[in-house]
């Protein structure tokens, strides 16, 4: 009350007129609520999201994304030759332990247990025709790997513990354990020697000792040397199978002599564990790994120290920038939401301070100072803002555990400053001295530095936005101006229309004063007058803009992740063949094209990372051997191929050559670019003409049917990759902001329209009440009214949705949404124009149905009542 | 001469229950064609309702009125639109111009509502707004004017459309006294000229020495 008697604050009168402006203020309090809590949310998810992505790409980064540390075994030279070393198992594990102590206890809980091996270079096998390739390798980590032994037993010693040989001797002899289906499929038996020789031709000999099947085939341990268990295709070349032998503590020492002197290396391998990594964690865990990695590099290379390797910081780093561009991409929507917002307000405070300019104005004439009823006003809005901005802030803490104080904070002064500015203008104005200025020139100053001031301001908003939109296309999507740059063009598109509309107006106005029509005289005379209000056209149309801003981004992104789905897999379904099925290849490809609802079979041979040479430099690319014709509607001849690179490495005119395993390379002229297909940064397609051995391992069925087609085969279907790219956690949090973003804009936008709409309601309805005097029916006075209101909707209609439409396409490529849709090249922005058509719908169906509810509300006020309380002109 | 307008045991109640303000009690009058009479009463004696009540804006409780031979008081809101368009026009105390209308488009405004023709619509604009010495205004809006020339374009635009009877509530009600008297000669000016009738409503003496006749109300009842 002490305040009250200084002030002149009056707690009753701020609650009695609260009461009966209770609409506006309503509204105001929710669009606060519904920001906080849309902006609060958005860190908190973002940062879960985060959490998700790392663990996704962790998953997703597979070998690259784990730690090794390798070192050498204690050299076992002696003065003419080498000793056999018994106990190297120890020694392998010894570099367990010491690892895992250089880890630290802290890194260590992110990290699976971890697993010890010495695998062996790769060798050729020499019998046979087939091109196989063979390893062999120790493997220890945990309890395993288990094994069971269903034929012969586990690799022992070859000969004495401690023998010593010669640097000129024969080949060492290791005895090595070999898969049960390894064994099948090379028809080996215990005891059989197999000959292998190294990339010099020198010959190596191993001998089975066993066959063995995996206990726990799914033990992270066989991770490490997967062709242990299953031969696997392609990797070493093309047409190639690699398979291998496993060794024991005791073959292992045997291995070690049967390869020269420190090419049998112990390497620990520490496979980061997604359950419990976090965005944070990751980030110190990257800190650590990069200095491992740089102190081990330091230490010499001929001593034992351990040396460490990993992908994980570019794994770790590719996830940074993946989430910072969707933090980027989400404060982008964030800055659009907050526009609209702030709008809105601005509208609400509008109409609230038009209900009240008599009371105001009363009150300025009985002597109250403007201090006062400014702070009387600020009381009041300032306990709604606050209250609003802390329920949706409570509310986004409770939901997401974030609250984003920095995209609140705009909306929140604007609710709490509008009213009382508006307030304090509008009692200053009515009471200062009304007549303009008698001298002429002085009259005319004034004008002149109003119409200066509009026009500054509005040069400030397109110079801005102007310098957002070349900020955002040089450094691309980052923090500061590029984020405002779609909201900025925005605004400086509706300041323009605003400029426009009056002109338009006036020229329509001209018309229809010569038109036989006097509905068409009144509606546009009243139209032409309400467009020269510049924010609510402004509001609407910016609301508007950036709602379909907002829905031409989630077109494009739902576009853009069915074209990368298409990229990647190149067809309805893709199906990767096995070595097994690969076989029947043909026979598979006949059955399935005969299938209901199968319109095209395609097959072909994928080599993931074959090794292509360009320019003198070996370039790992995805090389796909095709019928070119059928695959790219463009035949190739036996010396062409069509190339895509994502680098630059391969360009149409260059000379690419195809390495292969045991024969000669094969040169090929790049002659066009491959279509975006096979989701792969280097692509070369080549014709199976070329005459390179081609194996069908895949097959690309096309129609509807194609899915049930292949059922029971290893697939990869457009529709479901498309789905489960939809669903990663990045994605479908961008996706859903950007959906909540447009929502928010458009309900913005009706909001803005109903208090546009009900601001300017008495003197429009006056002006009926008036015309109805002249014998306007209530029908015509209805239409009359509509007629104000039209500017604005056909403002927001049009322009609004063309404008966002075209602030959208100046914007998607720099917005980075590749990321997003899993395409190689930024998508292409994608108009849906159905939503576009309703947005514009609901604004031009909004008017009418806007004045039928306000001449509703006035249905039983007769005009003697409207016309007693209408005052002057 | 026959009566245009017979206004017959009208009453009009605002409000319900005690708080009921019984604005017009019961009365009856007739009005000449071709004159001007005069309503005159203290403030809250019931000139208003009555003026609105005998021009269709607003309905009586009780009671009849008829302008030119239409039962006004039976009247649904489209007999009253086209009533307003033929018969009846207004001059209200707060001119009740078209804010966004120029002065001439104000005036010609129930000449387009009664579909004349242009080029005699603008002819008719330009003789009224000389009959009410404004043809240099023309291309003014209200805003642009000050109040006694809004309130001869008041003038001009009720007597636009040839209607039989003008209402005119306390016309010069904003006006100071000069501009007031040279606004009800005019009216008187325009009577005579336009053989239309008029009924208004005024305090000033001047103008009910201009009547034909005047009718006195205090109360809600006309004083014999
Ligand atoms: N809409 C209404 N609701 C309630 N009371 C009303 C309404 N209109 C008029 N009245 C009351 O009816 C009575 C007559 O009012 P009216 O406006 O007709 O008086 P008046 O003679 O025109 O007065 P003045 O000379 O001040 O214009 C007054 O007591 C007024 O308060
Ligand atoms: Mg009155």
């Amino acid at each position: 009350m002490r305040i009250a008697a200084i002030t002149g604050l009056h707690g009753a009168s701020i609650r009695g007129r609260a009461r009966a402006d209770a609409g506006p203020l309503l509204l105001s309090a929710l669009v606060v609520v519904l920001v906080s809590l849309l902006a609060g949310a958005v860190p908190g998810l973002m940062e879960r999201t985060a959490d998700e992505a790392v663990r996704d790409g962790v998953r997703r980064g597979g070998d690259a994304a784990k730690v090794i540390v390798s070192a050498r075994f204690e050299p076992d030279d002696t003065l003419n030759g080498r000793a056999r070393v018994p106990r190297l198992a120890q020694a392998l594990d010894d570099l367990r332990l010491r690892a895992v102590d250089e880890l630290g206890t802290d890194l260590q809980r992110m990290f699976r247990p971890p697993v010890a091996s010495v695998i062996s270079p790769s060798l050729k096998v020499t019998d046979g025709s087939v091109l196989r390739t063979f390893r062999m390798a120790y493997l220890s980590g945990g309890a395993g790997p288990e094994v069971v032994w269903s034929a012969g037993s586990a690799p022992a010693a070859s000969g004495d513990e401690t023998a010593e040989i010669d640097w000129y001797g024969p080949p060492w002899l290791v005895q090595v354990g070999v898969s049960e289906t390894a064994a099948k499929q090379f028809g080996v038996r215990p005891g059989a020697l197999l000959k292998l020789a190294d990339e010099r031709g020198n010959t190596r000999s191993a001998q089975v000792s066993g066959i063995f099947r995996a206990v726990d085939p799914a033990d992270p341990v066989w991770a490490e040397a997967p062709w242990l268990l299953n031969p696997a295709a392609g990797a070493d070349g093309i047409g190639t199978t690699r398979f291998g032998g496993l060794l024991s503590a005791e073959s292992l020492p045997d291995a070690r002599l049967a390869f020269p002197p420190d090419e049998l290396k112990r390497t620990v391998s520490f496979a980061p564990d997604p359950a419990v990594l976090t965005w944070a964690t990751a980030q110190s865990l990257k800190a650590t790994v990069v200095t491992l990695q740089a102190r081990s590099a330091s230490s010499s290379t001929y001593d034992t120290a351990s040396t460490w390797n990993t992908g994980l910081d570019s794994v770790l780093d590719e996830v940074t920038a993946q989430v910072e561009t969707a933090r980027v991409q989400a404060s982008v929507l964030l800055a659009a939401i907050v526009a609209g917002a702030v709008l809105v307000l601005l509208l609400a405070a509008d109409l609230l301070v038009r209900r009240r300019s008599p009371a105001l104005v009363l009150a300025r004439q009985r002597g109250a100072s403007l201090t006062a009823l400014g702070l009387e006003l600020l009381a009041e809005s300032a306990v709604l803002a606050l209250a609003a901005a802390g329920a949706g802030c409570a509310a986004a803490i409770l939901t997401t555990g974030g609250v984003a104080a920095g995209w609140v904070a705009p909306v929140l002064v604007t609710a709490v400053a509008a009213v009382p500015a508006y307030g304090i203008l509008t009692a200053a104005a009515a009471t200062r001295d009304r007549r303009s200025p008698a001298n002429r020139s002085a009259r005319r100053w004034a004008r002149h530095t109003a119409v200066l001031r509009r026009a500054a301001a509005e040069a400030t908003v397109v110079l801005a936005a102007g310098a957002a939109i070349v900020a955002l296309h040089q450094r691309g999507l980052g923090s500061g101006l590029p984020v405002l740059a779609p909201t900025l063009a925005v605004l400086a598109g509706a300041v323009l229309l605003v400029r426009l509309l009056p002109p338009l107006t006036g020229l329509a106005l001209r018309w229809a004063v010569r038109s036989r029509r006097p509905l068409a005289v009144f509606g546009t005379a009243q139209a032409s007058a309400a467009s020269g209000r510049a924010l609510p056209v402004a509001a609407l149309v910016t609301s508007v803009a950036l709602a379909t801003f907002a829905l031409v981004t989630a077109a494009t992104v739902e576009r853009g992740l069915a074209g990368g789905a298409q990229e990647t897999v190149g067809a309805d379904v893709r199906v990767d063949l096995t070595e097994d099925t690969a076989a029947s290849a043909d026979e598979t490809a006949r059955r399935i094209a005969a299938a209901p609802g199968v319109t095209g079979v395609l097959t072909g041979h994928v080599t993931d990372s074959a090794q292509i040479v360009v320019d003198g430099k070996l370039t790992p690319a995805r090389l796909m051997i095709v019928d070119s014709r059928a695959y790219t509607g463009t035949a190739l001849q036996p010396d062409q191929a069509l190339v895509r690179s994502a680098t630059g490495a391969l360009r149409e005119g260059m000379t690419v050559e195809i390495l292969q395993t045991g024969k000669p390379a094969v040169r090929l002229t790049a002659s066009g670019s491959a279509p975006a297909i096979g989701g792969s940064a280097e692509v070369v397609i080549v014709d199976v003409a070329a005459g390179l051995p081609d194996p069908p391992n895949t097959l690309w069925v096309t129609g509807p049917g194609a899915v049930q087609a292949t059922d029971g085969l290893t697939v990869v279907s457009r529709a479901e990759l498309a789905r489960s790219r939809r669903a990663a956690p990045l994605v479908s949090g961008l996706i859903w902001l950007t959906w909540a973003a447009a929502a928010f804009l458009l309900v913005a936008g009706l909001l803005g329209f109903a208090l546009t709409a009900a601001a300017g309601a008495p003197a429009r309805w006056l002006t009926v009440s008036r015309l109805r005097t002249l014998g306007l029916t209530p029908r015509q006075g209805r239409l009359v009214a509509a007629g104000e209101l039209l500017p604005a909707a056909a403002a927001a209609a049009a322009g609004g949705t063309a404008l966002g439409a075209l602030v959208a396409a100046v914007t998607t490529g720099p917005l980075g949404l590749r990321l997003l849709t899993g395409q190689v090249g930024d998508p292409a922005t994608a108009l849906p124009w159905a939503g576009l058509a309703a947005v514009a719908a609901l604004f031009l169906v909004t008017a009418p149905l806007l004045v039928r509810a306000e001449a509703a509300l006035r249905r039983r006020q007769r005009l003697a009542e409207v016309l007693r309380v209408g005052g002057p002109a | 001469m026959t009566a245009l307008v017979s206004v017959r045991g009208v009453h009009r109640r605002f409000g319900s229950g005690p708080s009921t303000v019984h604005a017009l009690r019961g009365v009856s009058f007739d009005v000449e064609a071709g004159s001007m009479v005069a309503l005159v009463g203290r403030s809250g004696s019931g000139k208003t309702t009555l003026l609105n009540v005998v021009g269709g804006l607003d309905r009586p409780d009780e009671g009849s009125v008829v302008v030119d031979g239409d039962e006004v008081t039976g009247l649904g809101e489209d007999g009253l639109s086209r009533l307003r368009r033929e018969k009846v026009s207004y001059v209200f105390q707060t001119f009740g111009l078209i804010p966004v209308l120029s002065a001439a488009e104000n005036v010609g405004a129930p000449l387009r509502l009664a579909r004349t023709p242009a080029a005699d619509r603008e002819k008719r604009v330009a003789l009224l707004l000389e009959l009410v010495g404004l043809s240099g205004h023309a291309a003014q809006r209200p805003g642009e004017m000050s109040g006694g020339q809004q309130q001869r374009v008041a003038i001009a635009r009720a007597l636009a459309a040839s209607p039989r009877l003008l209402i005119a509530d306390e016309p010069t009600g904003q006006l100071d006294a000069e501009t007031g008297r040279s606004v009800m000669a005019l009216l008187r000016a325009v009577v005579e000229s336009e053989g239309v009738t008029a009924l208004v409503s005024t305090h000033d003496p001047v103008m009910m020495a201009l009547a034909d006749r005047v009718i006195r109300i205090s109360d809600g009842q006309v004083d014999a």
